[in-house]
This record gives C-alpha cells, sequence and structure tokens, in this order.
C-alpha cells in the first residue's frame, strides 16, 4: 500500500484514513461572503463511492472480530442504499453474502447497484431512511432474517452501532481538523443514523470546543434518500444534540435545485443531500460572515438520475433525437 | 387485559411462548408485507397470504366457504383448536383474518397482543424459517355470518337515514380527501373524502406504540366519551380495503363490548369509485 504513488494491493487498501483523506475543495462562485472560506469534502471519492464506506468497513471489521462473519454466514442490514452498496462490496471482495432490505422509494440506481455489486435485495414499503420503532418496514424484516436465520445472516445494525460512531472519531473528524490546519470554525452536514455527525463531533469539540456543528435537514415528506426530518431524529440511538449546536429545516425541493447549481456553477456533481447541506451552509454564511467551514458531501449525483428527473423534469429536453 | 368486554380473545406474547408447540394451538401469521412470514415467523406458525389466500381470486370478495375449509385444512386446523392469529402493522391483517374466521363461525380464534413487531422486539423469542407442516385436516365451516359484515347499500341507508353510527378508521389526511390511500399503497379509489356522517377515528388510537391495544378505560374514552358512540346502536367500521376497520371492528366489539358493529370491508376503495355516492370532504 503506498498512498503517494496509489498503487493497492486491494480495494480495500483504498479506504481513507489519516494518510489518506478524501479531498476537501474548496467553494468559490457560489459562496455569498468572501471572508468565510467553505470547503465540500467529498465523500464520493471514497473507493464504493460514498461516505457510508467509512461505517461499512467498521461495522465489518467489528463482525470478522466479534460477530461471527464467515463465508457461511453474511450480512443482512436495512439501508436506504449507500451502506447497502459499501457493504455488498466490501463482502464482495471478502467473499462473504449480502442481504440489503431496502425501502420501495430508494431510487432505482441505487437498487440495481445493490444488484450489481452481488447483494441479495429485499425491498418493502417504508420510509425512505429506515426508522427504527417507526412502524414495521426495512428494519423489522432485516431483524427477522438475523433471527430466524441467524446460520444465514448477522446484523451490524448501522442505527445502533457505535463502530459507526467510530468511524467517523478515528477518520472524517481527524481528517477534517487536519485537513483544516485546525482553523475549523463551522462544520456542515446532515443526519440519519447520526454516525456522521456523533463521531465527527465528538471528535472535533474536543480539539476546539467552539466549533459550530450544525445540521441541516430536509422538510417532512421529503425523498432525500438516507435522511431524516427532524420530527424522526429522536429514533436514532446514535443521536446525541448535546454535541449539535443547530438543526436547520429547508425545503426539500431546495436539496434538487442546490444540487444542479453544485453541478453547473462549481463542477461539484454532487447529489441532493449535498444540496441540502449547502443550501444550509449558505444561509449560515450569509448570517455569520466570518469564518472556516467545512460542508461533508456525502455522495455524488450519479445515483439520482431518476430523482433528479422527478425533480427537474426539464433535464430530459433534448435527450431524445428528432 | 382482564377489563375487555372479551378478555379470552387476546394473548400476550408470554402466553404464546409458553403455549409453542402445545397439541390443539394453531398460530397463523398474516401481514401486510407478504415477504415477512418467509423471512422468519414464530416456530409452528403458518402464513397466509391475504393477497391470494384470504381474497377470491375472480371477484373481489372474501374466499367463498369452500375455499376457506381447503385454506385451513390443507393448514391442518381442526374446528376445534385454538386459532392465534399475528401480523405485522399492529395486527392489520391479521385482525382482517380474526374477521374472516369469525365470518365462518370459528369458535376459539385470538389476537396475539402486539403482533410480530412486540415479539420481534423482545429478546430470546424466537424465529424460524422452516416451513410448517401438519396433517391435514378436514375442516368445516359455518355459513358466513352476515351480521359481521357491512354492504355498501347498508352502509348508504345508514348514511342517508343518519342510521347505525359509521366510524371512518382511516388517518385525517384519507378522511379529509387531502389523499386517497396512504403513500405507497396500490390499492385506491376515484374520489377522496368519507361517507357523510361518518365520525372520524384513526385505528391507531386504539394503540400504544409498541402496538398492543390500550386499557378499556382509554378506550371507552376514545370511541364512548371522545367520539361520542353509543354502545347499544348499530356501528360499522371502514377503511380503505377492510383491514384497518377489522382491527377497530375488533376492538368495539370485542375489547369494548359494542351490542352490533360490523366490517364494511368494501370500504373506501367500493365506495369512493361508484357512480353517484354522496361524499363529504
Amino acid at each position: 500500500m503506498n498512498h503517494a504513488t496509489r498503487v493497492y494491493e486491494d480495494i480495500l487498501q483504498t479506504l481513507p484514513s489519516l494518510d489518506n483523506p478524501t479531498p476537501m475543495v474548496r467553494v468559490n462562485r457560489l459562496n455569498p461572503c468572501p471572508n468565510f472560506l467553505l470547503y465540500a469534502k467529498l465523500e464520493w471519492l471514497n473507493p464504493f463511492g460514498s461516505i457510508k464506506d467509512r461505517a461499512a468497513a467498521y461495522l465489518i471489521r467489528d463482525l470478522e472480530q466479534h460477530g461471527g462473519l464467515s463465508a457461511r454466514r453474511g450480512i443482512v442490514e436495512p439501508t436506504s442504499g449507500n451502506t447497502g452498496i459499501s457493504l455488498a462490496a466490501m463482502c464482495a471482495a471478502l467473499g462473504y453474502r449480502m442481504r440489503a432490505v431496502v425501502p420501495n422509494r430508494v431510487p432505482l440506481e441505487k437498487k440495481v447497484l445493490l444488484r450489481i455489486a452481488g447483494a441479495e435485495l429485499d425491498v418493502v414499503n417504508d420510509d425512505v431512511c429506515p426508522s427504527p420503532g417507526m412502524g414495521e418496514g426495512s428494519i423489522n424484516l432485516a431483524k427477522t432474517y438475523a433471527r430466524a436465520q441467524a446460520d444465514k445472516y448477522v446484523m451490524p445494525n448501522q442505527y445502533e452501532n457505535e463502530e459507526n460512531v467510530r468511524a467517523h472519531y478515528e477518520t472524517t473528524g481527524p481528517e477534517i481538523w487536519r485537513q483544516t490546519e485546525g482553523q475549523l470554525t463551522h462544520l456542515f452536514l446532515s443526519l440519519g443514523t447520526c454516525g456522521t455527525v456523533t463521531g465527527c463531533s465528538r471528535f472535533l469539540k474536543e480539539r476546539k470546543p467552539g466549533v459550530r456543528v450544525i445540521a441541516v435537514q430536509p422538510s417532512e415528506g421529503h425523498d432525500v434518500p438516507g435522511l431524516r426530518n427532524i420530527s424522526q431524529l429522536d429514533v436514532s440511538k446514535l443521536y446525541d444534540p448535546s454535541i449539535i449546536d443547530e438543526i436547520l429545516e429547508v425545503d426539500y425541493e431546495l436539496a434538487y435545485s442546490r444540487a444542479l447549481d453544485l453541478a453547473r456553477t462549481e463542477g461539484l456533481l454532487a447529489g441532493p443531500s449535498s444540496g441540502l447541506i449547502f443550501e444550509g451552509a449558505r444561509r449560515v454564511i450569509e448570517r455569520d460572515r466570518v469564518g472556516v467551514g467545512v460542508a461533508i458531501f456525502p455522495d455524488n449525483v450519479f445515483k439520482y438520475v431518476s430523482n433528479m428527473v422527478k425533480h427537474a423534469p426539464q433535464l430530459t429536453e433534448g435527450t431524445q433525437s428528432r | 387485559m382482564s377489563d375487555y368486554a372479551h378478555p379470552e380473545v387476546l394473548v400476550t406474547t408470554d402466553w404464546v411462548q409458553a403455549n409453542l408447540g402445545k397439541s390443539g394451538v394453531c398460530l397463523v401469521e398474516v401481514d401486510v408485507d407478504t415477504q415477512a412470514y418467509d423471512a422468519g415467523h414464530i416456530p409452528g406458525a403458518f402464513g397466509f397470504n391475504w393477497q391470494t389466500q384470504l381474497q377470491d381470486q375472480l371477484t373481489r370478495d372474501i374466499i367463498s366457504k369452500e375455499a376457506f375449509e381447503t385454506l385451513l385444512s390443507r393448514a391442518g386446523i381442526s374446528n376445534g383448536d385454538t386459532v392465534v392469529l399475528y401480523g405485522d402493522h399492529s395486527n392489520w391483517f391479521a385482525a382482517y383474518a380474526f374477521w374472516l374466521f369469525k365470518m365462518y363461525g370459528h369458535a376459539d380464534v385470538r389476537l396475539m397482543n402486539g403482533g410480530r413487531a412486540k415479539w420481534l422486539s423482545e429478546k430470546d423469542r424466537p424465529l424460524t424459517a422452516e416451513k410448517t407442516t401438519r396433517p391435514a385436516t378436514r375442516y368445516r365451516a359455518a355459513a358466513p355470518d352476515a351480521t359481521l359484515r357491512a354492504r355498501v347499500a347498508e352502509v348508504l341507508a345508514a348514511s342517508a337515514r343518519r342510521g347505525a353510527q359509521l366510524v371512518d378508521v382511516r388517518s385525517p389526511d384519507e378522511f379529509s380527501g387531502k389523499v386517497i390511500a396512504p403513500p405507497g399503497m396500490t390499492e385506491t379509489a376515484q374520489r377522496g373524502g368519507h361517507i357523510p356522517g361518518a365520525k372520524s377515528v384513526p385505528w391507531s388510537s386504539a394503540v400504544h406504540p409498541n402496538g398492543t391495544f390500550k386499557s378499556r378505560a382509554d378506550l371507552e374514552a376514545i370511541y364512548l366519551q371522545g367520539a361520542g358512540l353509543e354502545p347499544k346502536r348499530e356501528t360499522i367500521a371502514y377503511c380503505r380495503i377492510g383491514e384497518r376497520s377489522s382491527h377497530t371492528w375488533f376492538v368495539l366489539k370485542y375489547l369494548l363490548g359494542l351490542t352490533s358493529v360490523r366490517n364494511y370491508d368494501g370500504s373506501w376503495t367500493e365506495y369512493g369509485s361508484m357512480v353517484g355516492m354522496p361524499i363529504e370532504r
């Protein structure tokens, strides 16, 4: 493994770490205040395409050490897509089976990607982000597999597993601290399982208690996969409101229009959750005027083409021959 | 649970655990999500698919007496068995199956309080993916009990004359006509709204967050004092396709002991699609 030459023995060696961080890229033309530096941390440059690679790697490592993961006993996990894709690809590389239980409203691209990565797939009628305790849905179906077919499946349970937090405490947080050389004043992200915020915030506030951690959440009825409306946050066991300074609610349609803006103005082909986070950051920057901010962009737009077309139908204009 | 009008129709998860494998006790799982049973179920339970096994596949109707007999005979259920039903979504379709069992005269049928989610939430409750088999029986059903079922003409008459009290158990948005069906549900209707004169009491009013039924005192406060239902008047519950209304039908008839309660299983998908029906929004 050599991060300087970027030559590796297997794909898992490309997972992020302090020595191999995901890039941070400055947002220029869309930034409303020149005295506020805003950097986008491009998590789609993880090996399997999203920030979830970090949690998935820690969950698998832990299961290998303590959870009885083996060639015969694979993984079952409820997921809105990204964790499933990360787990499935890693399982493929390591020789484990993977079963993903996904809500129906997850974009087709993600469901197909799960199949491409070799996952068995169950699609259930559920909220777009599986929520513990909110009805039956994908979490209970995955739990059923794990209990009824314990010889075949173990469930990492990203919604309750502290390894999800540890992944960000040990990688994302330290990367941001080093990449901003300790100058960080604002961290912008969004909440789903809450692993990212809890891990990053714990690490960064230990180094600098004044860092403001700002969560940007979609309005009710949203279809931004992986994220929760504010009313659903309490169901996340990894949710720790004491280390979040602000929670902003943003009209979810802006997730899609800001994603388009980022692509067309900054060349950042960011997905809708990144668009939402950027809109929250933009509002805070207009208010606070001065600072050094990092916005975590969880994944890129490639998996959301069908959602983008739904929210911006003009995108299909001129795509057919006349 | 002992305060209910008919406490014998409800069992706890502890009771089910204690009676696993007992002769004369037959478990049946009926879910909204028809893939859940195959993923795992309580050991010894049969799974009935509400779409293909409890509904006639040609006419829109409940299965016939003969089909019910065949279904239960193949599952090895005898007329004298204690049948315990459970399922997802706080027993929506388990309650529908309960209503069907009562329609065809099964004497001892019960619901597992809290359904499959409660079982799953409790540590050390066993689940298996093994297929259940029992020797076939010769089950004999009674003629359908028409006093448990409301047909559209009766519903229309009840609405027009303010005869029977109508209870709409759907969500407030379905009642108001803002939506025709809950998100993701495929069975729908031509129009939104509710039957004139119906009282809105969403099915979920009857259960705690863990899916178990509220106490009799709480249920009386909701349905009698709150919604103003009169226990001795004829009552008809409806929803969209008849499963959530079966849940409320169970509450009103067996937990509160209302004298005459019927389930309108045609519900809004029938009423809201027929030409010329009076609708309120």
